[in-house]
């Protein structure tokens, strides 16, 4: 695989993370680890693409990827896990397909029944996409959290 | 001839002036003899030690309601409210979390109340969300009282703040080209991008500080921030000008709110999940609202 593409999509990815870590409010400390948590899911997605995966696939993996390295960091790094996983996955949440998904949608209302066949699979796919890719990346960062992370608190019960 | 009390008491105390503002109504279920019961309408909350229930609880809510406005997972919720009444002394704790408003009830031995909170927007502070886990953290071990609780508490409020707007702009710039040339825009298309989500920001954060309405805001800054982006693009001589102002917006993209709902969901709370999602539906709609209106003016992506 061609390391030049690999390296942008990390580099990007970090600088994703690292942005909307500031937005969140995570200190300057917890910055490096949003960063490092976004080049990873970036690399991990690109590989898998390159790979030949689809782009549901792809996202899972990486957010997988995430939620299990980020389950393994220690404490007291600055951030908490919540926000790496959050901050790691947000570059690979598919605004721009859901932005065209609803602008095609808005086409189709105003085109009604003269709307093209090509505008209306456009919009389903990118609706879906939006939808699975998104429903990919929430089940990749769950699934090490419900498997890896002890329980700390035990419920007083009745 | 005494009647015996053998149901069920209710009391219903309003008593929002003594408690704060928010706090709708108290509801005391007591499942006692009558001695019991007159006991407790003489004193309206049972106490432990030096600790009352009614101030347990109310410390517990106040940290549960900061999380939930802190961006914080129903879980999360859960865990570290459950953690700070289990340390101020409640034997037992039981938390509904709702989108708007929070239902607790904290007992020890026979006795509990239930106390309701509202919970005001929900936003992301991460900052904030950590103090608050090392203070339930330590408040668990023991040792607390409800007053220490209540000072750890405003200590932290008083201690967290937020980046800069400078700061915050700047990064969102940054997070936005990234994104931008993650989806495939041009070079040239970088800096637009950079300036205009920047831009964005500015004013998200001046609408935000005017109470204005979350989607109307969220409307106007896609408009406006797509809108200097598109122009700014076909001044530099962008080839990707649709996709550019595309990715100027994605700093107004709910994602935590989008993976609290999933995870929501997927922990065994749907209808949080759900209300969630919903919120996240109609924040898209009105960002895309925003582009659409832009893409109008310039003509691009029609």
């Amino acid at each position: 695989m061609d390391l030049l593409p690999l390296l942008h999509d990390a580099i990007c990815g970090g600088l994703a993370a690292a942005g909307f870590g500031v937005l969140f409010n995570v200190s300057f400390r917890g910055l490096p680890w949003c960063a490092a948590s976004g080049a990873l899911a970036l690399a991990v997605r690109t590989i898998a693409l390159g790979e030949g995966l689809k782009l549901e696939a792809a996202s899972f993996i990486a957010a997988l990827a995430v939620g299990i390295v980020v389950q393994l960091l220690p404490s007291g790094i600055g951030v908490s896990a919540n926000a790496l996983h959050v901050a790691g996955c947000i570059p690979m949440i598919p605004g721009g397909f859901a932005t065209k998904a609803i602008l095609g949608l808005f086409a189709i209302t105003t085109q009604g029944s003269m709307v093209p066949n090509e505008t209306l699979i456009t919009a389903l796919e990118n609706s879906l996409r939006v939808m699975f890719t998104v429903g990919a990346l929430g089940t990749g960062l769950a699934i090490p959290v419900f498997l890896l992370r002890p329980r700390l608190i035990k419920r007083a019960q009745y | 001839m005494e009647p015996s009390i053998t149901g069920p008491q209710i009391v219903l105390q309003r008593n929002a002036k003594r408690h704060s503002e928010t706090t709708l109504a108290v509801c005391d279920v007591a499942h006692e003899k009558r001695d019991a019961l007159e006991s407790r309408m003489s004193s309206p909350t049972e106490t432990r030690g030096h600790e009352s229930l009614e101030d347990i609880a109310m410390v517990a809510l106040e940290f549960a309601r900061l999380l939930m406005e802190a961006g914080a997972s129903a879980r999360h919720v859960d865990e570290i409210t459950t953690q700070v009444a289990a340390g101020l002394g409640s034997e037992r704790v039981d938390l509904r979390i709702g989108y708007a408003s929070l239902v607790i009830t904290v007992g020890v031995g026979t006795n509990a109340v239930t106390r309701m909170r509202k919970v005001a927007a929900l936003g992301v502070n991460e900052s904030l969300y950590r103090r608050l886990s090392e203070a339930a953290a330590r408040i668990g071990q023991g040792g607390f009282t409800v007053s220490k609780a209540r000072t750890e508490l405003t200590q932290h409020l008083e201690d967290s703040r937020r980046h800069p707007d400078w700061v915050i702009a700047v990064a969102v710039g940054v997070a936005c080209a990234a994104f931008g040339r993650l989806m495939g825009v041009d070079w040239a298309g970088v800096g637009p991008i950079l300036v205009a989500a920047a831009f964005a920001q500015m004013v998200r954060r001046q609408l935000a500080l005017h109470n204005i309405n979350v989607f109307i805001s969220t409307a106007v800054v896609a408009f406006l921030g797509s809108s200097l982006c598109g122009f700014a693009a076909r001044w530099v001589g962008s080839h990707t000008v649709p996709t550019d102002m595309i990715a100027t917006v994605l700093l107004l993209v709910p994602g935590v709110p989008s993976f609290n709902a999933q995870f929501d969901i997927l922990e065994g709370r749907p209808s949080l999940g759900s209300a969630r999602a919903v919120w996240v539906m109609v924040m898209l709609i009105f960002m895309t609202l925003g582009v659409w209106f832009a893409q109008g003016v310039l003509g691009e992506g029609r």
